[in-house]
């Protein structure tokens, strides 16, 4: 069975369902996630979250702003690896 | 009398100052230093002082304990009035570096230091020349993100805003806290077995007086670093790239001493999400340990690959939190048992080490009170044991490594070769 596509929704329901991020308003996909406290740690909370959920291995060096800055942004760089990994 | 909520990390740190000061190495007291360009606006500097303790009762407040539910709780009797900022006439750089000690020392002339914080400038070549801003503060009551916060209300010139209103923490079962830093314990007790040493020897003579070495990046030191931290941990894991460098100081620091141990156990200190952004006094750190393979070392590529494996595998066992769990375990102890219980436990050690990435100071800033900005950093005094503290910070893109002791209890040569590796490591300079 094909796996869900990686969607900005998908990965705010991550971000929210697994407390890495507690926001006080709705987190919207272009929303700075830094501006919500997204820090060193909460980013190795996502990457070990990302990878048993969406099953992709991301690398340290990988991991750069523009592609951690918004949930749209960061569901296209997963979208993207996964298409790469197919 | 007002009380403000206490977390597990004041905890932590005043367990550690109160041991401090029962072993003869006093209050934990730590220095901020900038180096300007030019004299700092005395009138905006003076008034941002005023303000800053007229909107914080923190820097007047006391570690308590309810008898009610035994929790601790900061005591704030009120408004406090601060202390004049002090402007020294003309002095050299050894007369800056002796000022420093001594205030690490908590002295100030011929008595203590009788405020958490204390100010002082001091003009290294005229009136109009460059100046010093040392910045003297109780660990107790601050860490290095309030500090920052801190330079930034004095940098403007101004505090109009006090304490944000923190929520209490709710209080859960013991015995769930109890299964939470299970594997902690566990790690920890695995670690005494396999043995695990720090920079403190049982034989040495009682620690002396703080010290410290600072090693100062040039600029193009500094991007040789931030680009060979980028390659290995992208834009948001500073903390590995640097633990290593600092895991493989101890390592050389053991050879050279023809010391055996197999593992390296770091506390390193971490940015607690939830606490606000604008709490100024009060700790904002959790702290994370980490047990390091000794022999996993030999290279800064090898280590920062097994630092990265190591900070993966304590977040997937859930180690910040099982550390939470324990000092709230801990937290029932009076404050004064409660290093020489890490002590008994541990056979003797705290842990080998030290270490914090404290991040940018002042970032974006290129002034204090209108005065530009050379350098800014953070010298701490550290407790022995451990014995060596190894702190990494940044201003403008210059990175600085902090590395500070006690008394004879690292020597000169070993100084000297620490910070060879440590400037190699970073930059990726051969010659070590």
């Amino acid at each position: 069975m094909p796996e869900a596509p990686i969607t900005p929704a998908a990965v705010i329901e991550l971000l929210t369902a697994e407390h890495i991020l507690e926001p006080q308003e709705p987190i919207a996909p272009d929303t700075d996630l830094f501006t919500l406290g997204l820090d060193s740690m909460a980013m190795m909370q996502l990457l070990l979250q990302i990878e048993e959920r969406f099953h992709l291995t991301i690398q340290p060096a990988e991991m750069t702003r523009e592609r951690f800055a918004t949930a749209g942004a960061l569901a296209s760089f997963l979208g993207e690896k996964r298409r790469l990994a197919a | 009398m007002p009380t403000l909520p206490a977390t597990t990390v004041d905890f932590f740190l005043a367990g550690l100052e109160a041991f401090m000061i029962r072993s003869g190495q006093g209050t934990h007291w730590a220095v901020t230093m900038l180096r300007l360009h030019g004299k700092p606006d005395a009138v905006a500097l003076d008034r941002a002082w005023q303000e800053v303790h007229a909107q914080h009762p923190m820097l007047g407040a006391r570690l308590r304990r309810l008898w009610r539910g035994w929790r601790l709780v900061w005591e704030t009797p009120g408004p406090v009035t601060a202390p004049p900022v002090v402007w020294h006439p003309l002095c050299d750089s050894a007369q800056v570096n002796e000022i420093l000690l001594e205030r690490l020392c908590g002295k100030s002339g011929s008595g203590d230091i009788r405020s958490p914080l204390m100010m002082e400038v001091l003009p290294l070549d005229g009136e109009n020349g460059p100046h010093v801003v040392l910045l003297t503060w109780r660990h107790a009551l601050m860490d290095g993100t309030g500090v920052n916060l801190l330079l930034e209300k004095l940098a403007a010139g101004g505090c109009d805003r006090g304490p944000p209103v923190l929520p209490e923490a709710k209080a859960a079962p013991l015995s769930r806290v109890f299964q939470k830093a299970r594997p902690l314990m566990r790690r920890l007790h695995a670690m005494t077995t396999a043995g695990c040493l720090s920079a403190w020897s049982k034989t040495a003579p009682p620690p002396g007086p703080p010290r410290f070495a600072l090693v100062e990046l040039s600029s193009e030191e500094s991007q040789a670093a931030f680009a060979r931290l980028r390659a290995a941990c992208g834009d948001f894991l500073q903390m590995p790239f640097h633990a290593a460098a600092a895991a493989r100081a101890i390592r050389l620091l053991h050879e050279l001493r023809g010391w055996n141990s197999p593992e390296i156990h770091m506390q390193l200190p971490f940015q607690t999400r939830g606490r606000s952004r604008d709490l100024l006094f009060g700790n904002h750190m959790g702290t994370l340990p980490l047990f390091i393979e000794a022999a996993a070392l030999g290279t800064m590529d090898a280590a920062v690959s097994h630092l990265l494996e190591k900070y993966r595998e304590a977040m997937k066992q859930e180690m910040p939190q099982a550390s939470e769990a324990l000092m709230t375990l801990s937290a029932h102890l009076p404050v004064a048992w409660f290093i020489p219980a890490v002590r008994w436990t541990n056979q003797g050690e705290i842990c080998s080490l030290f270490h914090s990435h404290t991040g940018s100071f002042l970032p974006g800033r290129t002034e204090f009170a209108g005065a530009g900005i050379e350098s800014v950093v953070t010298i701490p005094s550290v407790c022995s044991p451990p014995g060596l503290g190894i702190f990494c910070s940044d201003h403008a893109g210059r990175v600085t490594i902090t590395m500070a002791w006690r008394g004879e209890g690292v020597s000169a040569a070993e100084i000297q070769a620490l910070s060879r590796q440590i400037r190699a490591d970073l930059t990726g300079a051969a010659g070590v």
